[in-house]
Formats: C-alpha cells, structure tokens, sequence
C-alpha cells in the first residue's frame, strides 16, 4: 500500500487523541468508507500496541540515595557539577592556561636574549678608560706591525732617556749577545733608534736580563700592547721589566692585554697620587711614620733584580714580536 | 500553556520547598520520578548502567539548579528536557565510537520470534497488551527496532508511547513546533514498522 504522509499524520493524531472533534469524526467517516485508510490505521495501532505493551524498567533502588549523596556530597566539598558541558569548559580553560604559559615563557625567552645582548660584553675588549684618559696621546706607531702577527704577544717598548748614547749603545750590544733574539730591522737616526725583535719569550727575557743597567739611565719607559682590533694599543706608562715579562709571558693574548690593562691602571694611578710629593716631605720629616704605608712607585725605581735568566718555566715556543725604540729626551 | 492537574501542583509545592533546603522535598521528588525517567532513558540508550547514571546525573543537575527554574513550564517538562538533552548527548558520543547491530543472534530462537512479530503485525485482531508484554520475545524485538531509528525518532516515540506524554508537552521537552512533532512522529512510527518488517523479512529469507 502506498502511504501518504499527510494521512498518515492524521491517523496518527487520530489514535493518540490529538485531533480537535470535528477532524475526529471526518478521520471516523474517512476509515469507514476507505478500507486502505482502515488496514493503514490498524497497522499503526498495532505498531502503538506493541510499544506501549513493553514493560516498563524500574529505576535500581539505590538511585534516590546515590543522588542525595551525590547532592551532599557536592553540598559539602563545593565540588563543581561535573556536567558535560563543564567538563568541555575546563578543557577550554586548561588550553587558554596553556597558551598563557607558553606565551609567557617565550615573551621571557625573547627578553633574556634582548637583555643578555646588552649587558654581555662585547668579544672584542674596548680599551678601560682609566687606562687611556690620563696618557697623552699616542703617537703613530713609527714601524709598521708585522705583516704575519706573532703567536701570542706584539708590542713596542719606547724608552725615553737623557743618555741617549749609552743606553742605545746598551740596548745595540744586548741584542747582538743574545742569539736567541733575532733583530729583524734596524733605524738609527741622532735622536732615536728602533729595534724590531723578534725572539722567544725566552729570549726576552733573557734580553730584559742583560738590561739591567739601562733602566737606571731612563726618564720614561712604556709599552704598547698591540690588540686584535686594528691601531688600538693598550700603552703601559712607566713599565717595569717584570711588568714586561709578566704581560709578555701570558697564555693568551686576551690575558696579555688583561694584565697589561692592569698595569696601566696601577702605574697610572701610582703616578697621579697627589701625595707624591707630600709623602716624600713627610719622609724626609719623620722616615719611620710612612716606611710601612708608602705606596712603592713601580716606575722607574731601578733594576730590582726580579728578573732572572730564563727558566725551564716560560714557554719557549711561544713567540714575542717586540719593536724597542729609544728616544732621546729633548 | 501551563498544566494545572494535581500532579503538578504538588511539583509546586515540592519545587518550592526543595528550594529552600528540605531534604525530604527533594527526595520525594526523586521517587515521585525515578521510575518514569529511568524508563525513559533506558528505552532511548538501551544500557541499563548507563541508565542509570544518566537519570543520576539529571536528578542532580536538575536539584542543584532548582533555583533557575522559573515555572514557565511545568517541572515535569523541564526535568524530561534535561534527561532527553543529556541522553540524546550521549548517544551521539556513542554513535562515534561504536556500531550497533538491530539483532545479534540469528538462532532458531529469533527466528521464532521474527515469526510471532510477523504475526502479530498482519493478524487483524487486538491481542491483550498484558500478553504481550509477557511475551519477552516479541518484547525484545521490539527494542531492537526502535534502536534501529535515529535519536530524534527514536526519542519521540518513547516520549509519546512510553512515556505518554501529550504532543503539547513532546513539543516543549524537544523545543519543537506542535506540528514539527505530529510530522516526525509520524514519519518515525512509519519508518518502525518498515525496520519491523525489513526483521521479518530477514527472518523467512534465511528460514529459505
């Protein structure tokens, strides 16, 4: 049998009473003079007979308790209902949670790399200030620097003096006496002479050795510690041999230009102290007042004999790049 | 349209007293409708366990927001449309994970029942509803059928002929039109009868 649905509807309303009077009885008469309608209405009855025929299920005798603990329950601890769409709302709290994290993390991520690139210091060390604002200006370097640098150390040694005869005279024959120093070029002019060395850091010192004599003679003596960074030098006023050996005898040319930082700061700061003067007054006055205070001056106070020969100690294949000039003082 | 018999007026009174905190007012409502909405339930996600935690889980939600019903409707109505929305949620998380079949045995023993449903489906008289309620196979053919519907038909069928709701009250737990609610049960007591007779046709082709 075909089914039309709109009969259908209406003999569906009709046998669940839903039909207001007048439609009932048109469905009434309809189903008496339509024996198609009259078989469709039976099959839906009985379709509505079995289901409403099903026993019904009854709830298990523990449910009116385990909802009232579940209620107290709840009541007591403030537990959240825990419903679906609660659950789906703390999934959804917990992902914005962690988005939240991860984007903190990485704002903090960004700010260190930021913040560390500021305050790290740079690779190529910048000359101190303190070692640089007190000096004079440098001159130009009057020899250039090798073309191949040495393995570690390179400076100049400029050696201001009155004598200038003997001390040139002094520094020409301590070179030629050591074989382990090999003088590369030499300029001699009335007023200055330049030395350029290059020898072991054995052998300089053995050279610093056989000058024992000259730095007595001397008004000025400084070195020039060349650095990486092309023309900048780290000047060391007022050297002393065993600050030349200790610069020179470093591991690293990063701890050369370290100690000779050092270096420069101390003689600078030795060298400004007001009470220069003033402490030797009060010497002269009362010898025993400062004898244990007296700050020892590292400039120019003779040969102190620290430095020896060589020894087993330095690095003998270390190489040194030295150019000694000496001046004439005017 | 608000109902108006005694039933509801005791709802009332009962709504109003769990409100304010009465134990026993919210218990008696329980037992009042445990039974019906478990029924409900069960006939729709045919798990008896599962069942039972949905009827919980509504009795629980509908007492812990008895403060945001506001009498538009009846609690009656408002406690069937929380059950069939979280019913009917949970069936469409089933469906995604699992796959039902309308029979599972298809023993000698099903098919004498396809034989007494085929029966009872053409024979023009009335059998007593009591018989066939006793009548366990038939029973659970029956439930299997409905089972082979989707959730809307499925939902407005137990509502209507389980349950016995009116069309008024189908229409205000599904949220639906009155006239949405004639068309689909219609439609789903119609496709009934076809999974009904698809299972006896099932049955005497494999009796070949």
């Amino acid at each position: 049998m075909k089914v039309n649905p709109k009969i259908d509807e209406l003999l569906n309303s009709f046998i669940d009473g839903e039909l207001p009077p007048r439609q009932q009885t048109e469905v009434q008469r309809l189903v008496a003079h339509d024996p198609a309608i009259a078989g469709r209405l039976r099959q839906l009855k009985k379709c509505r007979l079995l289901l409403t025929s099903l026993p019904s299920a009854h709830a298990p005798a523990v449910l009116s308790r385990n909802i009232i603990a579940a209620l107290e329950r709840k009541t007591l601890l403030g537990e959240p209902p825990s419903s679906i769409e609660q659950l789906a709302g703390e999934r959804q709290l917990f992902v914005r949670k962690l988005l939240a994290a991860a984007a903190i993390i990485a704002l903090v991520a960004v700010l260190s790399v930021v913040i560390y690139n500021i305050v790290a210091p740079p690779t190529t060390p910048a000359p101190p200030a303190i070692a640089t604002r007190h000096l004079p200006p440098l001159p130009e370097p009057a020899i250039a620097l090798p073309t191949t640098r040495p393995a570690q150390f390179a400076g100049r040694l400029e050696l201001g003096t009155d004598s200038f005869i003997q001390v040139d005279a002094s520094v020409s024959k301590a070179i030629a006496e050591n074989d382990s120093v090999d003088c590369t070029s030499l300029t001699r002019q009335p007023d200055r002479a330049e030395y350029i060395l290059a020898c072991s850091r054995k052998g300089l010192a053995s050279l610093l050795a056989d000058l024992e004599t000259v730095w007595d003679k001397l008004d000025s003596a400084t070195l020039l510690v060349y650095t990486d960074t092309f023309g900048r030098q780290i000047a060391v006023n007022a050297v002393t041999a065993d600050q030349i050996l200790q610069i020179a005898g470093q591991d690293s040319l990063e701890r050369s230009i370290r100690v000779a930082k050092d270096f420069a700061a101390l003689n600078n700061i030795v060298e400004l102290l007001p009470g220069k003067d003033i402490l030797t007054a009060i010497d002269a006055a009362a010898p025993d007042l400062i004898t244990t205070t007296k700050i020892p001056k590292p400039t120019l106070t003779g040969w102190s004999k620290t430095i020896k020969k060589p020894t087993s100690q330095l690095k003998t294949d270390a190489k040194v790049s030295l150019a000694i000039t000496v001046v004439a003082d005017k | 349209m608000a109902e108006t018999n005694n039933a509801n007026i005791d709802d009332a009174v009962l709504v109003d007293q769990c409100r304010l905190g009465y134990p026993a007012a919210m218990e008696r409502l329980v037992l009042k409708y445990q039974d019906r909405l478990y029924n409900v339930i069960r006939k729709i996600c045919t798990n008896p366990d599962d069942a039972a935690e949905l009827t919980q889980e509504t009795f629980v939600k509908v007492l812990e927001n008895i403060d945001k019903f506001q009498a538009r409707s009846s609690f009656y109505t408002w406690l069937f449309r929380i059950a069939v929305n979280l019913t009917i949620s949970y069936c469409q998380r089933r469906a995604k994970f699992s796959t039902s079949s309308l029979s599972a045995d298809d023993d000698e023993h099903d098919h004498h029942a396809k034989q007494q449903l085929q029966q009872f489906l053409n024979d023009d008289s009335s059998p007593d509803p009591a018989a066939i309620a006793q009548n366990r196979e038939l029973c659970r053919l029956a439930l299997d059928a409905l089972m082979g519907l989707d959730d809307a038909h499925r939902t407005i069928i137990v509502l209507r002929d389980i349950e016995g709701m009116t069309y008024a009250q189908i229409a205000r737990v599904l949220n639906i039109e009155l006239g949405t609610v004639r068309s689909r049960l219609s439609r789903a007591r119609s496709s009934l009868r076809q999974v009904m007779e698809t299972m006896c046709n099932e049955g005497q082709s494999k009796n070949r």
